[in-house]
């Protein structure tokens, strides 16, 4: 990276730490108005959905999630944004986010996709889990008509990001695969722009939507809850295999892919999980796929337990580390050596972080700067 | 041991809907006949210790099956003619737009009988989760923070996922996040909804509207699969209610050549979970029921059910 480029990445990620400050978003999104609060006829949009059939016996299935929810008329899936109209499936979210902001691209965590640059971040109401310990409960667990939205248009998304230099769209905070049409067509128009879009995701996603999103995606990553079964059924309230089956197809495309593991005390964070996580991720994703384990704190439904020790995190990232895996992090532990980037030839520090920040930078292009190894991600 | 009463009038009556006038027939006889007191004035006495009532329709699918009008109407009828102040009942349901469609008009003013959804100005949910067995949810702030006592007003229907819609699958629309609990066709989680601590404290009495029963392909309106039954299922005990419900359906399945609703695959087992977790009877053997038809005149004679 040239030191004039890494200087404006600095200042991207000035502008982002105001940005999340809600004051000033009317300013950033070019004066759109929150929607008006509880009106349920202004609300909800009514853009016929897709991955959906219509079912000899009536109603509907839908195709975007592994749930494949059977719909009658008059009711919605699980995610509580989509719902059947005699037997035309719609999406309720449509260009209406509730949660814009701009943000470090650091923060999704993606630590080898642009460094230092920003997102602009977005989400709907709705989720297709129910994770007991869920940090945006209060968006993504409410139907649509409960979040104070605004009407933003693929267009006006894309339009900010050229008048603001914002080079990454962001899918987000809460689960983008229930608003895929409204990401696809903001992505679709976005690439036309030459503006990248990444997607933060759960990966509870059919095959068929995520071979689509693979044409107008940039990057991927993937909250990977757990890596047993029941944790996805007590917990998260979905499965594991269609999600192991997801990360698995992300790499067979290509996709840059970096995964996030939150360790819950008493819940996920046994040696034999990690062990067995670090194997399965070298296994069916190779070594230099980046896993952040990220530090859990007391939220929604399991408030009942303690922050996460900084041993067991440490615990996390030295079995990976053991087990080969070249670009362990951890997360929500500011100040920490792990939350920086090593050369896996060299080992010497490449990018230095502290929280969002980054205040080393030493790669050229693609490559270390010391040993001149390639290092795998999208740096430039 | 739970008395459920079903009050009928003439099902060839009722194709084009119940008044105001035919409803309170119905109700007077029903409520008269839920204690061993007889009388309406006790009944409503015993139910209401004063405070403010909500009243909870479905208004699902607008004017053509959810609550009429016309039996919330007729309830609020009866509760002022036994000093209820008209202004301390609430008729209520998750948005206003829902009510709007039904044919209900909005008040959420001072004067005279309100009516407003959950998403009114200032209403919204509860700030703090309420839990019960496998539910969490956000509840109604018309429950938290507005009403004392609530009747439950819902329509009877086959649901496609739950099998039955009455008194326990209503009260999903009391809470922010009902679409998390069709799983497994709605069990444990209807039982487990009514059982959330606002919910349970506050709802006194229920009144199923079963006059026209939309007995398959529900919730939904579907003019093919209505049957006029003509009845009102009332009971203190939303289970129970909800059981006799379930027969209504079956008898009518079953007549019309369909199959069983567990045939169907959506057996209604949450019933039998939320008799199990004491939220009230789901044993035919231990409902005392009662079937009373009523016309015109008002004087109930005993009937039967079909």
């Amino acid at each position: 990276m040239q030191r004039r480029f890494f200087l404006k990445c600095l200042g991207c990620t000035a502008l982002a730490t105001a940005a999340t400050q809600t004051d000033l978003l009317p300013e950033i999104i070019g004066g759109v108005q929150n929607a008006c609060a509880f009106d349920y006829t202004k609300k909800l949009a009514s853009v016929e959905a897709r991955h959906y059939k219509k079912l000899e016996t009536g109603g509907i299935e839908c195709g975007i999630c592994p749930r494949r929810c059977n719909i009658t008329n008059l009711e919605r899936g699980y995610c509580g944004t989509r719902e059947n109209r005699d037997d035309v499936y719609y999406t309720l979210v449509y260009g209406l986010p509730c949660a814009v902001n701009v943000d470090p691209i650091e923060k999704k965590p993606l630590f080898h996709f642009y460094p230092g640059t920003t997102a602009f971040s977005l989400a709907t109401a709705g989720c297709n889990s129910n994770c007991k310990f869920c940090q945006n409960w209060d968006i993504s667990q409410s139907r649509p008509e409960q979040t104070d939205n605004i009407d933003l248009p693929p267009k006006s998304i894309v339009d900010i990001c050229l008048g603001k230099n914002v080079p990454t769209i962001a899918y987000t905070y809460s689960e983008p695969v229930i608003f895929f049409e409204y990401m696809y067509d903001t992505a679709e128009l976005a690439r036309k722009q030459a503006i990248k879009s990444v997607m933060i995701t759960g990966g509870y996603i059919e095959k068929e939507p995520l071979h689509d999103l693979f044409g107008v995606l940039d990057a991927i990553k993937v909250d990977l809850k757990a890596i047993r079964e029941d944790y996805y059924k007590n917990i998260v309230d979905a499965e594991l295999k269609p999600v192991l089956d997801g990360l698995i197809e992300i790499k067979k495309a290509g996709m840059w892919l970096e995964i996030v593991y939150l360790i819950v005390p008493t819940l996920n964070d046994s040696e034999e999980e990690f062990k067995e996580l670090a194997q399965w991720i070298k296994t069916n994703l190779g070594v230099d796929t980046p896993i952040h384990f990220s530090r859990f704190y007391p939220q929604y439904l399991l408030k009942n337990l303690p922050p996460t020790p900084q041993e067991t995190m440490e615990k996390a990232h030295d079995i990976c580390r053991a087990e080969g895996l070249q670009f362990v992090y951890l997360g929500n532990l500011p100040g920490h050596p792990a939350e920086s980037t090593y050369c896996p030839g060299c080992g010497k520090v490449l990018i230095e972080r502290r929280g969002y920040r980054i205040y080393k930078y030493n790669l050229k292009g693609s490559n270390c700067s010391f040993c001149n190894r390639k290092i795998p991600g999208i740096f430039e | 041991m739970s008395r459920v009463i079903v009050v009928k009038w003439p099902a060839e009556k009722v194709s084009k809907g119940l008044d105001k006038k035919s409803y309170k027939i119905m109700l007077e006889a029903g409520l008269t006949s839920l204690f061993d007191s007889n009388s309406l004035k006790t009944t409503i006495d015993r139910l209401f210790p004063g405070g403010i009532i909500g009243m909870k329709t479905n208004c699902l699918t607008r004017k053509f099956n959810s609550t009429p009008v016309a039996l919330t109407d007729a309830l609020s009828d009866i509760l002022i003619n036994n000093n209820i102040k008209e202004n301390n009942i609430v008729v209520w349901e998750r948005t206003n737009y829902e009510l709007e469609q039904a044919g209900y008009k909005l008040n959420a003013s001072s004067f005279g009988r309100r009516c407003l959804g959950t998403d009114s100005n200032g209403v919204g949910y509860s700030r703090d989760f309420y839990g019960a067995g496998d539910v969490n949810s956000l509840v109604t702030g018309i429950l938290t923070n507005m009403v004392d006592h609530n009747i439950n007003v819902p329509v009877l229907k086959d649901h496609s996922i739950a099998g039955l819609s009455g008194c326990l699958k209503n009260m999903y629309g009391a809470i922010h996040n009902p679409n998390k609990y069709h799983g497994n066709n709605c069990n444990p989680y209807a039982a487990h909804v009514s059982q959330l601590e606002p919910i349970k404290s506050r709802n006194r009495l229920s009144v199923i509207d079963a006059t026209r029963v939309q007995y398959n392909f529900g919730p939904g309106y579907d003019s093919r699969y209505i049957e006029n039954f003509g009845g009102l299922i009332i009971s203190i005990d939303s289970v129970a209610a909800d059981r006799v419900g379930l027969e209504i359906v079956e008898t009518m399945r079953r007549n019309n050549k369909l199959p069983s609703l567990k045939e169907a695959g959506r057996p209604p087992d949450y019933l039998q979970t939320a008799g199990e977790i004491g939220l009230g009877i789901a044993d035919m053997q231990k409902i005392e029921l009662k079937v009373f038809t009523v016309n015109d005149t008002g004087k109930p004679q005993a009937g039967r059910l079909f």
